[in-house]
């Protein structure tokens, strides 16, 4: 196969971090080219840089035999490249008609040429087994058809090549089976894919060819079909690590909580927790599993305090606490989904966010006692191994796993009796999402209940006594870790009944 | 360091820019920046200026710079003092209270009735999230049009001659002043309460929520901290200020009520607070930066004819530059 694309020894700093470090990369046409590494490794800014956005310091791009060099990604796409981000760019109010054609010209410009796009897109559609409803808002649709849009938009501008950043993050199992099944039918018809992931699994389903970085350096490039989980492990992590986690078997206690007859609204008022009933016990984990956007940030919300109820009972150790505020539900440790935007003030320093519940405790006479919080501080960071340069450093220059152990000494510190962890290892690298799990983990065997809300369901499995799913707003039956597998769970994330497994 | 940059720089550039507007009407910059100077710090008059200005400058800095720390915007000052400075007079001109109760009366009431005009858009921003930048901005108008029409109306003086003034306030309600200037006794409690306002904010448990609120809304939902006590706390506390502000202005300056008491020193809160980037320290030397600006304006107005208009071009300035720069840092 003749290669289509080559970069060449392609270096980009950002100030002292070097985040692709002499990078070689070489894809040949047709093919499907995992990018595979942690995060942080330099896998979106290498391509980043080959779609124009970012310029690279050293190093050159040869695309189809001609060297290049694209200075936004309007040249990249003009060149015949296309990419597909892991936050998707669409504009949410227009329609997919009007996403597709934004930014491009059909005859007649610049009157927009209905007809002419209509058949291209219905051509497209078919021959690469693409469906989109083309009058539809994109606010309506689920993010497995947005994705679908971002994937037409690109090839409707007639690509050789289409980067897909992650592609599967926000998919459920069987989604993820269509995607693949129409990249293979894309390079059926030439183009050619790459396929930037951090899951092994993937890379070794779809692609063709893996290469591998690691701290911004490549480690090397091997032949799908030549390779096993084991090696691709060692080559990202560089060395060997089983995520061979397990909660060991324990007694269950006295109920912690209970959630009777749910029902809480959205930002715009639909109900989207719809009757949900559990409970869990001391030393018990339940996993919902379910693909995000289901109801999974109301209910923990809901829980947390931080959203209305609108019908229904929380019944924390026995006392109703329905409605109350967040001060009444101290025995509570709740790690949110979106860390940054609602667990951490990034703007304050690493001590200030420790203490960002317990200051009060802090009070003598009229003053806080700086001396004790700073003391205290240190024991966390110590005790959790928050690695910052200082604890009066801002919190929100702290890696993403260092943010999330940041979170978790504030939160396990405080000897929760209900711990609500809602997507935590999402984002971290291997040794983040091992020492993540560990601690929910020894939690739960200390007598803590711990509700994890997940899309990962590797981590759900490993960690959960019991399991649920959750699609639409309600509890699709839960289950015992024992009796559940992942194609059973895979159909109900993805809307199938109870009855009909 | 970086946190000095940017006031530093942006002082600098407005001192070119209007340097440049200076040497376009025909006056050498570096000759006007130099008599500014020397006026403003080798007389006694000169300095006792400074202070009689930098004061309620520092006032009304806390009272942007407190609301600024939980992310408010507290355009208002200008009417709180002017609230305050009714409020004040007042007190002064009808109350008949005994000497020694005058004054601390005075202050009481010019802060209450700062608090309760800041009161307005708080509540209306805690309860109803309406935007507290037009609420407090349209109240200063409802207060200097109500000063307006009190030293019209109801509050001429008898001995005024028809000016819109009231009556001079009696002795016991005027501030004490020193050495023979206008320098009085405001300047120390000005002080007094930045240093006081200092430790509130930065050691003290509502100092921390202010902190939370204003990095992070929602964290501080999420820990437990009532965005809304936080909300209407920090701007009563501004307003008090701002209050105080203008019963300082009547009680040592003015000893009168009579309209355009304050030459914006409300509004110039606003580049005092956010040169000092909310910090109450630091907010007296920027008030003094300020203070300076405008004795030297009027320095240059007596020395070149220039109007003293330049102070407010420097003024809005330094604005411009500071929150171009803080959107610069934002970028990188």
């Amino acid at each position: 196969m003749e290669t289509l694309l080559e970069m060449r020894n392609i270096v980009k700093r950002f100030g002292n971090l070097v985040a692709n470090d002499h990078i070689d990369f070489e894809v040949r046409r047709g093919e499907i080219h995992g990018l595979l590494g942690e995060n942080g490794a330099g896998k979106t800014t290498l391509m980043n840089i080959l779609y124009g956005i970012y310029q690279p310091d050293e190093g050159e791009i040869i695309f189809e035999g001609k060297k290049v060099r694209f200075r936004s990604p309007k040249d990249a796409i003009s060149a015949g490249i296309g990419m597909v981000h892991q936050h998707f760019m669409l504009v949410p109010r227009m329609n997919v008609f009007q996403n597709i054609v934004l930014g491009y010209r059909t005859p007649h410009d610049p009157l927009i040429n209905q007809k002419w796009v209509e058949e291209r897109v219905e051509a497209l559609s078919e021959k690469y087994g693409i469906d989109v409803a083309l009058y539809e808002v994109i606010m309506n649709l689920s993010v497995g058809e947005e994705q679908r849009v971002e994937i037409l938009k690109a090839l409707f501008r007639d690509i050789k090549l289409l980067i897909l950043d992650e592609p599967t993050a926000v998919l459920t199992p069987q989604e993820v089976d269509s995607l693949f099944y129409a990249l293979k039918s894309m390079t059926k018809s030439g183009l050619t894919i790459i396929f930037i992931t951090h899951k092994l699994k993937e890379a070794l389903k779809v692609t063709d060819r893996i290469t591998v970085l690691r701290r911004g350096k490549k480690v090397g490039t091997v032949k799908t079909s030549e390779t096993n989980e084991r090696e691709l492990t060692r080559m990202m992590v560089g060395r060997d690590i089983v995520l061979d986690i397990s909660k060991p078997p324990r007694e269950f206690g006295k109920e912690v909580l209970r959630v009777e007859d749910l029902w809480v609204r959205d930002e715009r008022g639909n109900y989207a927790v719809k009757g949900v009933n559990f409970s869990i016990r001391e030393g018990e984990i339940l996993g919902i599993a379910g693909v995000s956007g289901n109801g999974q940030r109301e209910l923990e919300e809901a829980i947390a305090g931080l959203r209305k109820v609108e019908k229904g009972r929380i019944i924390l150790d026995g006392q109703d606490i329905t409605n109350k505020g967040v001060m009444e539900r101290e025995s509570i440790a709740y790690i949110p989904e979106d860390r940054i935007g609602v667990g951490l003030a990034p703007s304050l320093s690493v001590l200030e966010n420790l203490m960002l519940k317990d200051f009060k405790r802090y009070r003598k006479r009229f003053s806080l006692d700086f001396d004790e919080m700073e003391k205290r501080a240190m024991e966390l960071i110590e005790e959790f191994s928050v690695k910052t340069p200082s604890i009066h450093s801002a919190a929100g220059t702290l890696s993403g796993g260092n943010i999330q152990r940041l979170i978790l000494a504030r939160e396990l510190s405080r000897n929760p009796k209900l711990i609500i962890a809602s997507q935590p290892t999402r984002g971290l690298d291997v040794a983040g999402i091992d020492f993540v799990r560990r601690r929910l983990i020894d939690a739960a065997m200390k007598g803590a209940a711990v509700l994890l809300i997940s899309e990962d369901l590797d981590e759900v499995f490993q960690l959960s006594d019991k399991i649920a799913v959750m699609y639409e707003g309600e509890i699709r039956g839960v289950m015992d870790r024992k009796r559940a597998n992942y194609e059973k769970v895979g159909y109900l994330m993805a809307g199938g009944l109870e009855v009909t497994v | 360091m970086r946190d000095i940059i940017t006031p530093v720089a942006s002082i600098a550039a407005s001192l070119v820019i209007v340097g440049i507007l200076l040497a376009a009407i025909g006056i050498n910059p570096l000759e006007a920046y130099a008599v500014m100077f020397t006026r403003s710090f080798t007389s006694k008059f000169g300095l006792a200026e400074l202070c009689v200005k930098t004061t309620p400058l520092i006032l009304t800095g806390l009272a942007v710079a407190i609301p600024l720390r939980a992310g408010l915007w507290n355009i208002g000052a200008e009417g709180q003092l002017y609230m305050g400075a009714f409020a004040a007079s007042v007190i002064a001109l009808y109350s008949n209270l005994p000497s020694y109760a005058m004054l601390p009366a005075m202050f009481l009431t010019a802060a209450i009735f700062g608090m309760a005009w800041a009161a307005i858009p708080a509540v209306l921003k805690a309860k109803f999230d309406l935007n507290e930048i037009l609420s407090t901005l349209l109240l200063n108008y409802v207060a200097i049009y109500w000063v307006e029409y009190m030293v019209y109306g109801p509050m001429r003086g008898k001995e005024v001659y028809n000016f819109p003034y009231t009556d001079l306030f009696p002795d016991a309600a005027t501030l004490p002043r020193f050495f023979g200037t206008r320098f009085h006794l405001g300047f120390f409690i000005a002080i007094i309460i930045a240093i006081a306002i200092n430790h509130i904010v930065n050691k003290t448990d509502f100092g921390f929520s202010l902190r939370v609120v204003g990095a992070n809304p929602k964290a501080a939902d999420y820990a437990g901290i009532s965005r809304q006590k936080v909300i209407i706390y920090s701007m009563l506390l501004g307003g008090m200020f701002a209050g105080m502000a203008g019963m300082i202005e009547v009680s040592g300056i003015q000893l009168r009520l009579r309209p355009l008491i304050s030459t914006g020193y409300g509004y110039a809160g606003i580049p005092v607070a956010l040169l000092a980037s909310g910090n109450p320290l630091l907010v007296m030397a920027s008030a003094a930066l300020f203070g300076f600006l405008y004795v030297g304006g009027s320095v240059l107005q007596t020395t070149y004819s220039v109007p003293v208009s330049i102070v407010y071009v420097f003024q809005s300035l330094i604005v411009l530059f500071i929150i171009a720069g803080q959107s610069l840092r934002r970028r990188e």
